[in-house]
């Protein structure tokens, strides 16, 4: 009852501030299983597209939430499991794991905020873990996919066969391990609910999106009967920038896009590349 | 008739003018409700045609939800009504900013515009303190606006955001408050009757528009200033300003003022409202679009708020002061 007055509260809130408004190009509002995907440029990015939605698919739409920022307080806590009924991953996983072969390997320009923000408590806890495993699975994939395969899905399954290339085998072994970042994601779409996904990982600060991670592709291929919608929200950084708590009144909407899905023998890159253009596009239309 | 109407009590005669508003809607609306039914013979003209009826139904929406919200706004009282049209100016200033590009610098002086200049100029307002509201955004804000910016560290095109956000207060905030404004004003033998004037201002100003508008598509003229305006000429500028001015002469009975007056007050009015409308679309221009948020032209989601109200905007201020300075009021 709380929960459901806080919601329409808030939805008020949210549709003065922003206007909230959703575009629908390329696929009706439908209560299909779904999984949208948007481009992350701040933390309210999960109360537009929640609030977006129109009221028949929010109920049964479930946004993720990195719990280091929405569980942080009591409050917000509260407000991510009762009102959006939030799915918690842990970002930390994802950006550590990356930061910690980052200077080893190749990547280094994108984590560097995250971890930064991620280093203190957590990120000790799992490195040590990391470290010798790490070689284990990266010999054969070429080096540019290690850091972005290990941000969402590989951490766990070291012991496993090589996953990063097959992706036939990888689903079956990523659903099943308990620290997978993925596993709350693939409970929700397993008990037939849709999810809103943010796959950059962390927050951009440039008008483009970063790089997607592999969560999306690991996901697609693990059901391959859930649309994937494309959305870019537009606008929300401007409500409210990093380090400021009163948003300003800015029109934002959300554009929904037409589906896209896994080809037939499609990469991981080169899908995750084109999900990232068909999300750009929207930017446009 | 006349002296039926004149029998009636102030309150009586307001309601009387929203019963012939309601009908006149009423009976346009069933009209193009059963015109929709209508078929043409030639497919070509009966798409365009249906086409341009889906419009009009459009526009006659807007007008049932304008008349609604001045008819909710006068029933429940002069504070509703104020507040009502802070949300309006709420709601454009929300508009215009979402459409002028801000930096994240411009954070804090946008917290104070929205939530601490709107509110406090509006609160002016329904307390009648004319001295004070007739200067406060002018001289206050426009002075503390540039320090909050300056404070937030960030030089680069500091003179230009600045203007834009007060040129938004402006026009959003300070020629908006003028609205609910003429409600407070006291003309002698006119206690009660202050809403025919919003009513008197915000007609006669729709009414230069919209005929100047239409005169503009019927007749092809060269348009005066075609970097801003495709459809601005000074004919129909001209026609729209005395067709608007003889309607709101002819509508001075509902006003405190006399024939003339009302005649001369209208032309003022509907020329600071048709050159505040070329004004903003200069300003629309200079944005690369075409409308305040027509769909699929900006991503802002913007529902072009602005377009319907920038007139009246531009026409309230200058009506108020000007009556107010020769009525005494």
């Amino acid at each position: 009852m709380l929960a459901k007055l806080t919601g329409w509260l808030l939805l008020g809130i949210v549709r003065l501030l922003t206007g909230a408004q959703a575009r629908w190009y390329g696929c009706p509002p439908k209560a299909e299983q779904r999984i949208y995907f948007a481009n992350h440029q701040s933390h309210a990015d999960l109360v537009m597209i929640w609030a977006a939605l129109p009221e028949e698919l929010r109920s049964i739409t479930r946004p993720i939430a990195a719990r280091d920022y929405w569980a942080n307080t009591p409050v917000k806590r509260w407000i991510t499991t009762e009102v959006f009924n939030a799915v918690y991953v842990e970002r930390q996983a994802a950006p550590a794991a990356t930061a910690s072969p980052a200077p080893v390997a190749v990547e280094a320009p994108p984590p560097a905020p995250a971890a930064r923000a991620v280093a203190p408590s957590p990120a000790e806890r799992i490195e040590p873990s990391m470290e010798p495993l790490l070689p284990l699975t990266t010999p054969e994939p070429p080096a540019e996919t290690v850091p972005e395969a290990q941000g969402r899905l590989d951490l766990p399954e070291p012991p496993a066969p090589p996953p990063p290339s097959a992706e036939p085998e990888a689903p079956p072994v990523a659903a099943a391990p308990a620290p997978d970042p993925l596993a709350p994601l693939v409970e929700a779409l397993r008990s037939g609910d849709s999810i809103i996904i943010f796959p950059e990982g962390t927050r951009g600060h440039t008008g483009e999106p970063q790089k997607f991670k592999s969560g999306l592709y690991t996901l697609a291929t693990m059901f391959p009967e859930v649309v994937l919608v494309p959305a870019w929200i537009d606008n929300v950084q401007r409500v409210m920038p990093k380090g400021e708590i009163v948003p300003v009144p800015i029109l934002c909407s959300v554009t929904f896009g037409a589906p896209i899905r896994v080809e037939e023998g499609e990469e991981r890159r080169p899908f995750l590349d084109r999900a990232r253009a068909a999300v750009i596009a929207l930017r446009d239309v | 008739m006349n002296q039926f109407l004149r029998s009636l009590t102030p309150t009586q005669q307001v309601a009387a003018l929203f019963l012939i508003v309601f009908g006149l809607l009423a009976i346009v609306s069933a009209t193009a409700f059963f015109l929709t039914f209508r078929e043409r013979r030639n497919p070509v003209h009966d798409a365009a045609w249906q086409a341009e009826l889906a419009h009009f139904r459009a526009l006659l929406g807007t007008t049932w939800f304008m008349v609604i919200i001045f008819w909710i706004g006068w029933a429940l009282g002069e504070t509703v009504a104020t507040v009502l049209f802070a949300l309006i100016s709420f709601f454009a200033l929300r508009e215009f900013i979402t459409l002028s590009p801000t930096r994240r610098g411009d954070h804090r002086s946008l917290i104070l515009a929205f939530f601490v200049v709107l509110p406090i100029q509006f609160w002016l307002v329904a307390t009648a303190r004319f001295d004070l509201f007739t200067v406060f955004i002018p001289v206050y804000v426009f002075l503390a606006i540039p320090v909050a910016s300056a404070l937030a560290d960030d030089p680069s095109q500091f003179l230009e955001r600045n203007a834009k956000l007060q040129w938004g207060i402006m026009v959003c905030v300070y020629g908006m408050s003028h609205v609910p404004a003429l409600l407070l004003l006291s003309f002698p033998g006119y206690e009660g009757k202050s809403a025919f004037l919003v009513f008197f201002l915000v007609f006669v100003v729709q009414t230069s528009v919209l005929v100047q508008h239409l005169i503009s598509r019927r007749m092809q003229r060269t348009p005066f200033a075609p970097n801003v305006s495709r459809s601005f000429n000074w004919t129909s500028w001209g026609i729209g300003i005395v067709v608007a001015s003889l309607v709101g002469a002819l509508f001075s009975f509902i006003t405190p003022f006399r024939f003339g007056q009302a005649l001369a007050v209208s032309v003022i009015a509907c020329i600071a409202g048709s050159m505040g409308h070329l004004v903003m679309k200069a300003l629309k221009r200079d944005r690369g679009i075409p409308n305040w948020g027509q769909k699929g032209v900006g991503v802002t989601g913007a529902n072009g708020l602005l377009d319907r109200v920038d007139a009246l905007c531009f026409a309230a201020p200058i009506f108020f002061h000007s009556i107010r300075w020769y009525f005494n009021a």
